[in-house]
């Protein structure tokens, strides 16, 4: 700023000589003291080149929480695909928390056509090992046959039974055993595309 | 015990049983008193515990045979001084066998005195054997072998053979010993023990519960050996009729295969049937060429194994359809199918080829039951499975049943009582049956006599599943399972 002023002063005064002198007194123009025009140009560069970086600095700051934003939103859709959901005793039917949950991934399902899933149908330890491998299978198919109905594309899923070779929680109790009757979902595909 | 006492026993020798109407229980006459005040002070015993055991509308009165089992005496065995080790231990598998042979009550602790003088048959008569065991050891250019007299103490008679014994350590020394058990066995009864012959089943390796492997153990309990480390999950074992192969199931790849393994030499294939379908629960045809197994969803088919072609679909529809057994003809197959609704899986009779079905487990409408894991007998003509009446909610316990499909349900013969029993498989005698068990003490390997239902402990402290017993076992590399 100071620099500014004085090269404003600077003129000034150079106008109000070249004004007051009506004898064309013939008389050698002072050196000028103020910065050379060159010099004035790069100042101006200078400061628009200042003024652009603040700018661009602002606006990646502004895509870098929007990007947070996106990645945090690729993420719970992520956790959402990834929910496991949960049965009934001998049952492979779905139930209403398996419903909301099923809802949730449609969406964004829909949303992201590139996804693919893998589901991974379990069993509580009760029943025959084999027999449960047909249901844990049952239970994988249920899931995969309730996103189909509202309009997805059947070959994005896979499925896979464990049966009850691998339960999520040990023990013989009810809870263990409501733990261990999934289905598990694994992304195997377009995961990276989530909310792009 | 069960709540209504008494009726069943498992462990001891067979007796009369009694059983068992739906309400209450008749006891038998001449049991104790207390037996039949207990009786009383328990009838109608609660609904829960009948649900454990009773089915509703079988009659399970003619649980089993009432046997003489004669008694045999085994005289120590006789042998050079240098041999002692081997007479020793052929002596005491000889002796271990014929006892889990059932036929006989071993007398094995013989009074002084009483074999001093050759066999003589009035004397052994009169102590209360019916055959009289006397062997010895014998070496001849190196090799060891084992001559056995078997003498009818009834009708005075006797049988002789003369076996050549492996050295001992040999890793067939053991199932050399086990064969001529079992032709002792043939001797008396007309029909082979089921010494010679090993058991596969599954369980969690020692140090990483994710992972199920295959084992292998003899008869008898010893040498029990892991055979697969694929570090996956490895179930539903099942020999083929040459004693040498297996096929099995595997997660190794990423979904469940099947393998068939060369239980001689450790050499394994993948069964490429071209279809991306998960594949369970695999069978042998009696050929040995084909195998017929699940495919997730699709129901059953067969595959020629030598051929590598042939895939055919023999079960369909919407059912789950699985664990198929052929019959000793290869002409029919049972399996389990949920076609009655997916929580009550019942066993079908069905042609080999497929056709019509037919129901054979106990199902009652609207009482649920659990039946599954049938195992038809290749000797004897009979099929076992496990189940049971099951409510929702509670902790099922299932038993090991008998039929017989030529007459269906009607007959049924529960072998089990306590616990819980799953995964049973016919001894190559078809009257053995080895299963996965549960008792108050742990988990653990059992064999269960059909005609007795003696039961024994094969492996103990072991969370064993989908136990199946081999065919018996010959000798030289066709009979395998060495490794």
């Amino acid at each position: 700023m100071t620099n500014r002023r004085f090269v404003l002063a600077a003129f000034a005064t150079t106008i109000l000589l070249a004004a007051c002198g009506s004898e064309p007194e013939p008389q050698m123009a002072p050196e000028p003291t103020g910065p050379t025009a060159e010099e004035l140009e790069r100042m101006r560069q200078d400061s628009i080149r200042r003024a652009r970086e603040a700018e661009e600095a602002r606006l990646r700051r502004e895509r870098e929480a929007a990007e947070r934003e996106r990645q945090r939103a690729a993420e719970m859709a992520r956790r959402t695909l990834m929910e496991t959901v949960y049965f009934d005793y001998d049952e492979a039917t779905i139930r209403s928390d398996t419903e909301t949950s099923l809802r949730a991934k449609l969406d964004i399902l829909r949303d992201n056509p590139g996804v693919q899933l893998r589901m991974e149908g379990h069993a509580d330890e009760r029943g025959t090992s084999e027999y449960n491998i047909a249901l844990g299978n049952e239970r994988a198919e249920s899931v995969i046959q309730f996103l189909t109905g509202f309009g997805l594309d059947g070959g994005r899923f896979t499925s896979v039974s464990y049966g009850e070779e691998q339960p999520a929680a040990q023990g013989s109790t009810e809870a263990a055993w409501a733990r261990n009757r999934r289905v598990e979902f694994v992304i195997t595909a377009g995961g990276d595309g989530i909310g792009r | 015990m069960l709540k209504t006492g008494h009726a069943i026993r498992t462990d001891g020798p067979a007796r009369p049983v009694i059983h068992a109407a739906r309400r209450g229980c008749r006891p038998a006459p001449g049991l104790p008193l207390i037996a039949l005040l207990a009786g009383f002070l328990l009838a109608p015993p609660p609904a829960h515990a009948q649900d454990d055991v009773a089915i509703p509308g079988i009659q399970l009165g003619l649980a089993y045979e009432t046997l003489y089992i004669p008694p045999l005496a085994i005289l120590p065995f006789t042998g050079p001084a240098t041999s002692r080790e081997v007479i020793a231990e052929v002596q005491s598998i000889i002796a271990r066998d014929l006892d889990f042979s059932d036929r006989f009550v071993v007398l094995d602790s013989l009074p002084e005195g009483l074999a001093d003088e050759g066999i003589q048959y009035s004397l052994w008569d009169q102590y209360g054997a019916d055959w009289v065991l006397v062997g010895d050891i014998g070496e001849f250019a190196g090799r060891h072998f084992l001559s056995i007299e078997l003498h009818d103490i009834v009708f005075t008679s006797v049988e002789r053979g003369r076996f050549p014994l492996p050295p001992l350590g040999d890793e067939d020394f053991r199932m050399a010993v086990h064969r001529i058990s079992d032709s002792i066995v043939e001797w008396v009864t007309g029909d082979p023990g089921p010494a010679a012959s090993r058991i596969l089943f599954a369980m969690r390796p020692f140090g990483n519960p994710s992972a199920k492997e295959l084992y292998v153990v003899d008869s008898d309990g010893e040498n029990l050996r892991r055979v697969t480390w694929d570090e996956s999950i490895a179930i539903s074992p099942t020999w083929a009729p040459d004693g040498r192969h297996a096929a099995y199931v595997s997660y190794k790849s990423g979904l469940p295969r099947i393998y068939e393994l060369d239980m001689a030499d450790g050499g394994e294939r993948a069964v490429e049937i071209g279809r991306a379908d998960q594949q369970i629960t695999p069978a042998y045809h009696p050929n040995g060429e084909e195998l017929a197994f699940s495919l997730m969803g699709a129901g059953l088919f067969r595959y020629n194994l030598r051929d590598e072609c042939c895939l055919a679909q023999l079960v369909g529809g919407p059912a789950n359809n699985i664990q198929p057994s052929y019959s000793p003809d290869g002409d029919r197959m049972i399996f389990v199918s949920s076609r009655l609704g997916e929580a009550t899986p019942q066993v079908y009779v069905i042609p080999a080829l497929g056709g019509e079905a037919t129901l054979l487990s106990p199902y009652r409408y609207g009482q649920g039951g659990y039946f599954a894991d049938p195992d038809w007998s290749a000797v004897s003509n009979k099929v076992a499975f496990a189940g049971g009446i099951h409510r929702r909610r509670v902790m099922n316990r299932y038993h090991i049943f008998v039929a017989d499909p030529e007459v269906g349900d009607n007959r049924l013969i529960q072998l089990t009582a306590e616990g819980n029993n799953e995964d049973p498989s016919w001894g190559p005698d078809g009257r053995h049956i080895v299963f996965a068990g549960e008792r108050s003490n742990g988990f653990g390997v059992f064999i269960v006599d059909s005609g007795t239902r003696r039961t024994r402990t094969v492996v103990a402290s072991v969370r064993a599943s989908d136990t199946d017993w081999s065919p018996a076992l010959a000798a030289g590399p066709a009979g395998a399972g060495n490794r």
